[in-house]
């Protein structure tokens, strides 16, 4: 008697779509995906422990490798953690160039993700227009830090360096720049029928679904609920600048595409008002040379490029901190990828990991 | 100039045999050969010039240089380097696959896409194989091409394989029909399965893109369906299932499904030249020049599609050639139908 | 209507085809590295280094091993300076570390290598090792008075001479570099 069964299929963890080592096992029924399970650690270093065994000052460059896409970023949330442990003031000039760099780094981590999602659903040509666009931005970083992947700018009390009349210069020109190429991708991907069919309506996500897998970042906000820690928190300086928070309305991948893509705006917007009203001092806090944190422990969390990135330090008094733990967004949004994957075709799948955006240096830590 | 052709060409070249030879049907089976040589030629030629311009275009429409490095400063050798480096590189049979499938897949897969080089018109007076019965066989051997890639898939002992396999007879299958129903309104007109009629039909009046735009459009999806190239490059989509039924084979395996790929794309350009664009007809310049130029034009267009568009998922595809492309194709075959009878009452 | 974001997508791309392309052909056209941009092998203005090895130091990856003798006039001085490239973040912490500015990059990313060894990376120069010799004579030549001891415990003159430890060095180091900063 003849009938059917299903099958695995091991995307992964060599593959041209998953990022980096992702591994995803696939049942398969046809072309119809009955389970997706993510199954992670082929890319992981043990940045956490790497830490406890570095003093805090020399911790910071590994931060770099979490999420290599937004550098900036992590390096801001691990600094933020030290200083809220030791207790250290930041001056307002060195956050007003955090906020720039870190939202720069945003800008050029969602061009990324735009990419990566096109070159996903097969339009190569997108994404090289987006890495041609985010060459802009890592030559600013070049410019200011000296580094285009791994910057290790911002440090704990500051940043690294003062940024140059230059630097600010080519921002306000990259800025005048940014619609130019939105438009051209909305021209090349957004207003493409096959780009939106392939998106539209599917891996729906509902709000509650979402919020159980704790979901963060523009995840969470295609979703449509308003979660932002910018604005729920308000950190460093954020308060100050007029932004809004993109959120979407049905949960697909259309929807994620879109809080990605229109984020890109309020970033540039908010990156306009802080060089605008980039104050004069001080870049870097008095930081002593040999950090020793008070006895105690901290979490403190930033908005990540993908989602909440919380860091966690134990201090013992030492110079080492005594126990470091990173809430990844990419990790925790991976837990979506069952929901977002089952019931869909093969095809979905691929747009699905693109969609969460997940970044394999940060799912593995 | 209008004189030169391929066709006096060959005149003159099986005259020349005949005084060498002094036998006629010695000189048949010998012209016969050079005819089949130049197919081959054009063949090995356009995957040579087809790779070079698709990287080439590739690169340019993706803001990029494109290959810079062997020979000279435009890269004009790459292709060769790519095929010294395809030559050289180790032949890899996977475990488990059933061996003499394996190997004859990319084998059969060049022959129906070389075969059909035979019956095209490349000038006046130059087709291999003038078959009265032309449009119907070119479409019967080029639907050949579903089965190597099944066997490919099947055999190779690999899921992504399979999978892309499977993908294929659907994908084919279902594209063959709405290409062959807009084909037909194109015979209705000229009322002839021959290549050569066709041609000479759109001399005499205007080009088949006029009369059937709507066929036109048709055919050109169609094609690059059964080509295999982006949007509907879903048999070797590398980001799902990595290259489909190529994924297992290396060196010069693949490059026979890399040389029958390029030998598809050329044929449907020289297709939709005849077909739609007038063949080898145009003013001033011999009917070889315009014949490839015309083909260039379609072959830079369906590059075109290619570095442009994203692909389509598998049911998308499938809904759209049976719910979108095939009732299109009938009603255009019906209008088509009703003014032929028409234009033919008024004569 | 439909198909017309695919022709809209379709100019884009016509457009870039004929238009200006964004790369470059590398070897013969290079882009200027920034003046802060770090990278390539590290440089060390002999002459103004004091062996501190502040640098190795405050490397996180261990990726710098120095090699230190002392001379007569017990000043210290680099016999060896190993740059571990394959180790090396390129975090810039060294160079920041380096208490009289003596340590630079050469802005140089033009740094792969067929073989590992090339990454074992020996930055003293050979007019450096000459200078080291010179300056060793002359210091021989004029050795500094005996260090008179003061505490109970007795310095080690006999090891004064020899390349001393670096373990027990850097403890050393971190203890007093700590003090004044706190």
């Amino acid at each position: 008697m003849a009938g059917t069964e299903t099958y695995t299929l091991n995307m992964g963890p060599q593959h041209p779509s998953t990022h980096g080592v992702l591994r995803v096992q696939l049942e398969l029924d046809g072309e119809n995906i009955i389970s997706a399970t993510p199954i992670m650690g082929y890319l992981h270093r043990g940045v956490e422990k790497m830490l406890e065994n570095r003093t805090y000052v020399q911790g910071v460059p590994y931060t770099d490798r979490l999420d290599y896409v937004s550098s900036m970023n992590n390096n801001f949330g691990y600094c933020r953690a030290v200083e809220e442990l030791a207790g250290i003031e930041v001056p307002e000039r060195a956050e007003y160039i955090r906020v720039i760099v870190a939202e720069l780094n945003r800008i050029a981590s969602h061009l990324v993700f735009i990419g990566s999602l096109a070159i996903d659903l097969g339009a190569s040509t997108g994404m090289l227009y987006t890495f041609r666009d985010r060459e802009e931005i890592l030559d600013l970083f070049n410019l200011v830090c000296g580094a285009r992947m791994t910057f290790h700018y911002i440090r704990i009390g500051g940043v690294n360096r003062d940024v140059q009349p230059e630097f600010i210069e080519k921002t306000y020109k990259f800025l005048e720049h940014v619609p130019e190429f939105m438009e051209e991708y909305k021209k090349i991907l957004l207003g493409n029928e096959i780009f939106m069919s392939r998106l539209k309506g599917i891996s729906k996500l509902s709000q509650e679904t979402a919020l159980s897998h704790n979901m963060t970042g523009p995840n969470i906000r295609a979703t449509g609920i308003p979660y932002d820690i910018r604005k729920v928190d308000g950190y460093s300086v954020y308060p100050k600048f007029d932004f809004n928070v993109v959120t979407g309305k049905n949960g697909d991948n259309w929807d994620r595409f879109n809080v990605r893509y229109n984020e890109i705006f309020e970033s540039a917007k908010i990156v306009k008002q802080a060089l605008d009203g980039l104050p004069e001092g001080p870049f870097m806090a008095k930081v002593p040379k040999v950090l020793r944190p008070p006895k105690g422990e901290v979490f403190s969390r930033t908005e990540g490029t993908r989602g909440e990135l919380g860091f966690y330090i134990v201090s013992d008094g030492s110079t080492k901190p005594y126990r470091v733990h990173i809430r990844r967004p990419s990790f925790v949004n991976m837990q979506g990828l069952n929901d977002m994957c089952k019931g869909y075709l093969i095809g979905d799948s691929v747009a699905a990991f693109s969609a969460i955006d997940p970044l394999m240096g940060e799912v593995d830590c | 100039m209008e004189n030169i052709t391929v066709g006096a060409a060959a005149e003159w070249l099986r005259s020349l045999i005949l005084y060498i030879i002094g036998n006629e049907l010695l000189t048949d089976i010998v012209m016969k050969f050079v005819g089949l040589g130049a197919c081959i030629a054009v063949i090995l030629t356009a995957a040579i010039v087809l790779t070079y311009a698709e990287r080439k275009v590739c690169a340019f429409m993706q803001v990029r240089l494109g290959p810079n490095r062997v020979g000279g400063r435009f890269g004009l050798l790459q292709p060769i380097a790519d095929m010294l480096k395809l030559m050289s590189k180790e032949d890899i049979i996977p475990n488990g696959c059933d061996r003499v499938v394996w190997a004859l897949s990319p084998m059969l897969l060049f022959v129906p896409s070389a075969l059909i080089y035979g019956l095209f018109p490349f000038d006046e007076g130059a087709v291999f194989a003038d078959v009265n019965v032309g449009v119907f066989l070119l479409l019967a051997i080029s639907s050949q091409s579903v089965l190597p890639f099944l066997m490919g898939g099947y055999a190779s002992n690999s899921k992504y394989a399979y999978i892309g396999g499977m993908r294929t007879v659907a994908q084919m299958l279902s594209y063959e029909a709405p290409m062959v129903f807009s084909l037909l309104g194109v015979v209705m007109i000229t009322g002839s399965m021959r290549m050569n009629d066709i041609v000479a039909a759109q001399a005499e009046n205007v080009w088949f893109i006029v009369l059937q735009p709507i066929a036109f459009i048709i055919y050109i999806i169609t094609a690059t369906a059964e080509t295999n190239r982006t949007p509907f490059d879903l048999v070797e989509d590398e980001s799902e299932i990595v290259a489909g039924p190529f994924a297992e084979y290396s060196g010069m395996r693949w490059a026979l499904f890399f040389l029958a790929e390029y030998a598809n794309l050329l044929s449907i350009s020289i297709l939709t030249t005849t077909f739609f664009l007038g063949g080898w007809h145009g003013p001033f310049l011999p009917g070889v020049v315009w014949f490839w130029l015309k083909v260039l034009l379609m072959v830079f267009v369906f590059m075109w599609f290619r570095w442009t568009f994203p692909r389509t998922r598998i049911d998308q595809m499938l809904s759209f050639s049976w719910k979108v492309l095939l009732p299109l194709a009938l009603v255009n075959m019906m209008f088509t139908g009703i003014g032929v009878y028409v234009w033919r009452s008024m004569m | 209507m439909f198909g017309k974001g695919l022709i809209t997508g379709m100019r884009v791309t016509l457009k870039h085809f004929f238009g200006k392309k964004a790369t470059f052909c590398y070897p013969e056209e290079k882009l200027p590295m920034p003046e802060r941009f770090r990278g390539g092998h590290l440089k060390l203005d002999y002459k103004k280094c004091i062996a501190c090895q502040l640098c190795s130091m405050a490397c996180p990856n261990g990726a710098i091993e120095l090699k230190v003798v002392t001379d007569a006039q017990r000043k210290r001085h680099l016999t060896s300076y190993i740059h571990h490239m394959g180790r090396c973040m390129y975090c810039d912490l060294c160079i920041e570390n380096c208490a009289l500015h003596s340590l630079h990059w050469d802005q140089n990313y033009e740094i792969s290598a067929y073989h590992r060894e090339a990454f074992d990376y020996e930055v003293l120069t050979d007019s450096d090792r000459e200078y080291l010799k010179q300056v060793m004579e002359a210091a021989a030549a004029n050795p500094a008075p005996p260090i008179v001891p003061k505490k109970p415990v007795p310095p080690k003159p006999a090891e004064a001479a020899k390349p001393e430890k670096e373990g027990e060095k850097a403890e050393e180091k971190t203890e007093t570099e700590g003090k004044p900063n706190e």
